[in-house]
């Protein structure tokens, strides 16, 4: 896997996501930060300091896996205790410290268990609580959250997200999961083989697309081709109006009923295929397979792609 | 709660299941029966049923020199091999795992030659080449004998460790600040530590119990117990081989033992 001219510069105190279907390199790029992989050509700068010759070890960043890496024959104590031990803090000072991180994660009591005797939700925040104790400038997550059910998955967003905030630790998160990323981020790279195709904040990256695999990858898209010209579209913003009013005739092809809202998909009389969705915050009128809709829209929600 | 009486019907699977342990287990345990009744039997002979128990065959074992001095130069190669094969088998292992060697597979398959090879000829080869290069037939030349015959088993166990080893575990380490040497000490080596050292059990007994490679290698009054049994055994066939046969199984068990509860082999090896 190969990343190629890929610049980001992340803010300090920020949360960044790095995202993009597997392969694209965005685990590729953690690991350069980290400095488990070389760049042929670059620089890696954090607070403008030049890290790129630093070893691993030198680098004072903070790490969790997708996997968690606890070590497997040391308690969790001793796990969170590690990195203070390897910066030669005075053992009176590790243990407070490792209360504490243990105490942040809602941890505490479980100080003597072994990785093993733990749920996944648990060995997840010792992985957590391992990488923050020594208060690290910089946070890398790789996939940390991929192993949890849905449930679970959501609570510990919430969690690391505030617990981020609180610290004002600078995270990179990489993550093949849109949803998460527009959940947690302050601003998101969207990869794509081994290249950026755009940063910017969740809104700016779901509304306004650059190009079209920013468009497709991230939710429900329709992409509109009028003179050359690409256009993305949502289908929320598209709206089911009488055929009178319409711009585009068609009829619904099928109806997907997904509690707050309804995805359509609308068969065009021009033979297009156009994705809508209707919220239900007001009154509801169900449509089925093979009615008659008319589908309009604002100009300035279909948004010009680069080609 | 009570166990209610578990009335199933006859499970003809389940019954030549339990028929089929049954039988080995016999086979496993019987020769060791009737090896500890021969050394229990004061006759001089194997005879059965036994007419009594004694301790003379032990006694006799115990009270010869030739015997002790064999057993104690057995337990001293045995001990010396355990210590090598444990360093040159590991080493060997996490070379042949993480070197990105050229010819891997050749090099593997190198290492583990020894295993293939008829002992005899190993120690005939040994032998002839000690003579060549004429350093005749020294302790350590017998010992490195029995590392090279040692050494694979090392390697097998440990690359069966390394093979399932996650190297995430080793770059979490090296984010928290360990050098690559603390990474190996801190991290690497006790989590291989198990794999290598039940693979050093098999070493130890390897050695212990080795009669081809040593048949070649040892010199009179310089000879391990398996040599000495058998020379003993083209005279006289009484109880003292039973006799040496015991202790040895029991020194055998003992070291696993000893090991298994110093350094926890239990997942590893299921006693």
């Amino acid at each position: 896997m190969a990343v190629d001219g890929v610049t980001l510069d992340i803010a300090a105190g920020e949360f960044f996501s790095l995202l993009g279907p597997s392969g694209c390199g965005k685990t590729t790029s953690l690991r350069m930060i980290a400095g488990f992989e070389l760049p042929d050509s670059g620089r890696v700068h954090v607070g403008g300091r030049d890290i790129t010759d630093l070893p691993v070890h030198r680098r004072d960043m903070g790490m969790v896996f997708q996997s968690y890496a606890l070590f497997p024959h040391r308690t969790v104590a001793e796990n969170v205790a590690f990195g203070l031990r390897m910066r030669e803090v005075p053992r009176p000072e590790i243990g407070r410290r490792v209360k504490a991180a243990l105490a942040q994660v809602a941890l505490t009591g479980l100080e003597e268990r072994r990785p093993g005797q733990l749920s996944g939700g648990q060995q997840q925040r010792v992985a957590l609580a391992r990488a923050l104790v020594v208060e690290p400038p910089v946070l890398l997550c790789d996939e940390p959250l991929g192993a949890l059910d849905r449930k679970l998955r959501q609570q510990m967003q919430f969690e690391l997200k505030e617990l981020q905030k609180r610290l004002g630790v600078t995270l990179v998160f990489v993550t093949h999961d849109q949803e998460e990323a527009l959940a947690m981020s302050d601003r998101i790279a969207v990869m794509n083989r081994g290249r950026v195709e755009q940063v910017g904040a969740p809104t700016e990256i779901y509304e306004r697309p650059r190009t079209r695999f920013v468009a497709d990858f991230i939710g429900e898209i329709n992409i509109l081709e009028e003179a050359g010209q690409a256009r993305a579209l949502r289908p929320e913003k598209i709206r089911l109006v009488s055929v009178s009013d319409a711009r585009v005739a068609g009829t619904v092809e099928t109806a997907n009923f997904l509690g707050g809202s309804t995805l359509y998909r609308v068969r065009a009389a021009d033979g297009r295929s156009l994705l809508v969705r209707e919220t239900h915050a007001g009154e509801r009128a169900p449509r089925g397979t093979g009615d008659a809709v008319g589908l309009t829209w604002n100009d300035s929600d279909a948004v010009k792609l680069e080609s | 709660m009570s166990a209610l009486p578990n009335k199933q019907p006859f499970d003809a699977g389940r019954a030549a299941y339990l028929a089929l342990n049954v039988a080995l287990l016999f086979f496993l345990l019987a020769p060791i029966v009737i090896v500890l009744v021969f050394a229990l039997n004061p006759t001089p002979y194997i005879s059965f049923p036994p007419v009594g128990v004694s301790l003379r065959w032990f006694d006799k074992f115990f009270g010869s020199a030739e015997f002790m001095n064999a057993l104690w130069l057995s337990l001293w190669v045995a001990g010396c091999v355990l210590v090598l094969s444990i360093l040159i088998g590991g080493a060997s292992a996490l070379a042949l795992a993480r070197g990105n060697l050229p010819g891997r597979a050749f090099l593997t398959a190198f290492f583990m030659s020894p295993l293939m090879l008829p002992a005899i000829l190993t120690g005939l080869a040994l032998f002839q080449s000690y003579l060549l290069i004429g350093i005749g037939r020294p302790v350590w030349g017998l010992i490195m004998a029995h590392t090279l015959v040692a050494v694979p088993y090392v390697i097998r166990t440990t690359l069966a460790v390394l093979h399932n080893f996650d190297r995430r575990i080793e770059e979490a380490a090296a984010v928290l600040g360990a050098s690559p040497v603390r990474v190996f000490f801190e991290v690497t080596l006790p989590l291989i530590r198990p794999g290598v050292f039940a693979g050093g059990v098999f070493a130890f007994i390897v050695s212990f119990d080795q009669f081809p490679v040593s048949l070649f290698l040892v010199v009179p009054k310089g000879e391990t117990l398996p040599v000495v049994l058998f020379n003993y055994m083209k005279f006289d066939l009484d109880g003292a081989i039973a006799a040496a046969s015991m202790v040895s199984i029991l020194l055998a068990l003992s070291v696993v033992l000893v090991l298994e509860r110093l350094i926890g082999l239990k997942a590893y090896v299921k006693l």
